[in-house]
């Protein structure tokens, strides 16, 4: 019977979920195998691993342009990643704590959750240049506005009697958002922190397709230039595959690291 | 040790939703001289709690409390937080992330008992803190590891544990269990004898407040004025055979029928 509170056996689950990507996989194999979509639209699933192992070692240059290029996007989104909290989790705290310094930046942050945040590329373009600062710059700002707002409902998803009972035993203002309302929203805190870096997963390509200088993005865009489907393909599953590693390792990291909070 | 609460011609008005103003207390006048257990009965809604706030110097926003009158410890006029009195509530708050002994140390990690307590007198005080709630062997659980009365005895512990001259307490066992509450009762009992203060406690419980008090005082509903004020001298741990004697009962329905008088049955329990 149909309940949707009773939680599915791990197996279960894993069978299921196996289900669903075989099934895919085994259209994707017919749609190509049966030759009901060419080559330059879909590649193969095999044409999609054999581009998968050719960049994995160019033989004549003898080194792995997919290693590069993933150590170069991990970068990016490691140093975006870090701008992001040093100056993004602070920002959300305060606006968290104080309504009044909410009512100042919401206004200023809030659009431009729903705002096409690519469309602001040519802008930061023509002011930043096509380098590394444009491509952090690009990626701060697109997972800012997803992160500052989070951060900030955290804070103030608190309940109140941890911040009015620290007051009670003579806690000043500061010492109340840093020693109860700040160590209660971690949790959530760290969730924003986990959205905050998937997005700018999805960011990542788009960064790096201007100017087309290392990267995965730039190995996708390189690789459409030359219709290489199956390399654009390969580049996708690669960077999908990194994101979902990412956010496997931060959701078990958060699990352990407040363990408190399930209960 | 010395100690003085002194409420004067106490008014308080809080603006009615509909407009208006409604008094809860109304001209209410209570001195508190000396380290003693006063527990304060009154109907529910009364204003006891507004009452103990005032003399936390805890102020709810946009209202102005008292409305007029006076609050003044030992001498000065309490105007706001002042670090002389510790609450302990009936909801407990305690941190989901911390272990007992952190949340009970909790305090020292602000800059004002930090100041005043030294590392290593904090230490020894939530060592000897932890042995006499019993919670010793709990110190590296956390709250939700705990039963209710477990949890309210280390909120108790943590403000205990600032050696508060006033202690403020609001319905803390309100809602533990009836077992329970007769041993977190014992337990301030004990603790109040080894280091007296003035602990102003309300409770809707009178079987509570005849074996805990100094002194009753009692209040009466809409406004809240001191309908009764009387002190018991027997010396605690007070027997079963005290609380059943014919005196005890008798100062039992006399605290009944002030609250019967002003605030009609069901809102009083009397727990034997
Ligand atoms: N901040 C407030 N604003 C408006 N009314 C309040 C406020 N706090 C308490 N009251 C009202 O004052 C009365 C007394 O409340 P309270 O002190 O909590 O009573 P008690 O603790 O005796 O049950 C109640 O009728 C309550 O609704
Ligand atoms: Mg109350």
């Amino acid at each position: 019977m149909w309940n949707p509170y009773v939680p599915l056996g791990a197996s279960q689950r894993r069978t299921l979920s196996l289900v669903g990507v075989v099934s895919v996989l085994i259209s994707w194999s017919l749609l190509s195998g049966l030759g009901l979509v060419g080559p330059a639209k879909l590649p193969a699933p095999w044409d999609v691993g054999g581009a998968l192992v050719r960049l994995s070692w160019d033989v004549g240059r003898g080194e792995s342009p997919l290693l590069i290029a993933t150590l170069w996007s991990t970068s990016r989104v490691l140093v975006a990643g870090m701008l992001v909290i040093v100056i993004g989790v602070p920002a959300g705290v305060a606006m968290g704590a104080s309504p009044k310094i909410d009512a100042i930046f919401s206004p200023l942050i809030d659009p431009f959750r729903s705002a096409p945040i690519v469309a602001v590329l040519p802008i930061l373009v023509m002011w930043l240049g096509i380098g590394e600062l444009m491509k952090i710059t690009f990626l701060f700002l697109g997972a800012v506005v997803y992160l500052v707002p989070m951060v900030r409902d955290a804070v103030r998803s608190v309940p109140h009697t941890y911040f009015t009972s620290a007051r009670d035993l003579g806690a000043t203002e500061l010492e109340a958002v840093r020693l109860s309302l700040l160590p209660m929203a971690m949790p959530r805190i760290a969730d924003a922190i986990t959205v905050a870096v998937s997005v700018m997963w999805t960011y990542i390509t788009v960064a790096e397709y201007i100017n087309a200088e290392r990267g995965l993005g730039q190995l996708i865009q390189n690789a459409r230039r030359f219709s290489a489907m199956d390399q654009v393909f390969a580049g996708i599953f690669v960077i999908i595959a990194l994101a979902l590693i990412t956010y496997s390792a931060m959701v078990a990291l958060r699990r352990r690291v407040f363990h408190w909070e399930t209960t | 040790m010395t100690v003085s609460i002194h409420l004067d011609d106490i008014v308080q008005e809080y603006p009615r939703p509909g407009g208006g103003l409604n008094r809860v207390i109304d001209e209410l006048t209570l001195h508190i001289d000396a380290p003693e257990i006063v527990m304060l009965l009154g109907p529910s809604g009364c204003g006891k709690s507004t009452l103990l706030r005032m003399m936390g110097g805890m102020r709810p926003y946009g209202v102005q409390t008292p409305t007029s009158g006076s609050v003044s410890i030992d001498g000065e006029p309490c105007l706001g937080p002042h670090d002389d009195t510790v609450m302990v509530f009936q909801q407990y708050a305690n941190r989901p992330d911390l272990t007992v002994r952190s949340n009970i140390s909790f305090p020292f990690r602000l800059g004002l008992w930090r100041r005043r307590v030294p590392v290593a007198e904090q230490r020894r005080r939530v060592d000897r803190i932890l042995e006499a709630v019993g919670l010793a062997d709990k110190a590296e659980l956390r709250p939700w590891q705990l039963s209710g009365g477990q949890n309210q005895r280390v909120a108790l512990a943590r403000a205990l544990v600032l050696k508060p001259r006033i202690l403020l307490m609001d319905e803390p066992f309100g809602a533990l269990d009836a077992q329970t509450r007769e041993e977190m009762q014992a337990l301030l009992v004990e603790l109040f004898q080894e280091n007296p203060c003035a602990v102003v406690f309300v409770t809707h419980d009178v079987t509570e407040a005849l074996l805990l008090a100094d002194r009753v005082v009692v209040l009466s509903a809409g406004p809240a004025k001191v309908v009764d004020d009387f002190l018991i001298p027997e010396a605690r741990p007070r027997s079963h055979a005290w609380q059943r004697s014919t005196a005890t009962l008798a100062l039992e329905e006399r605290i009944l029928g002030h609250l019967h008088a002003s605030g009609g049955p069901g809102q009083v329990r009397v727990t034997v």
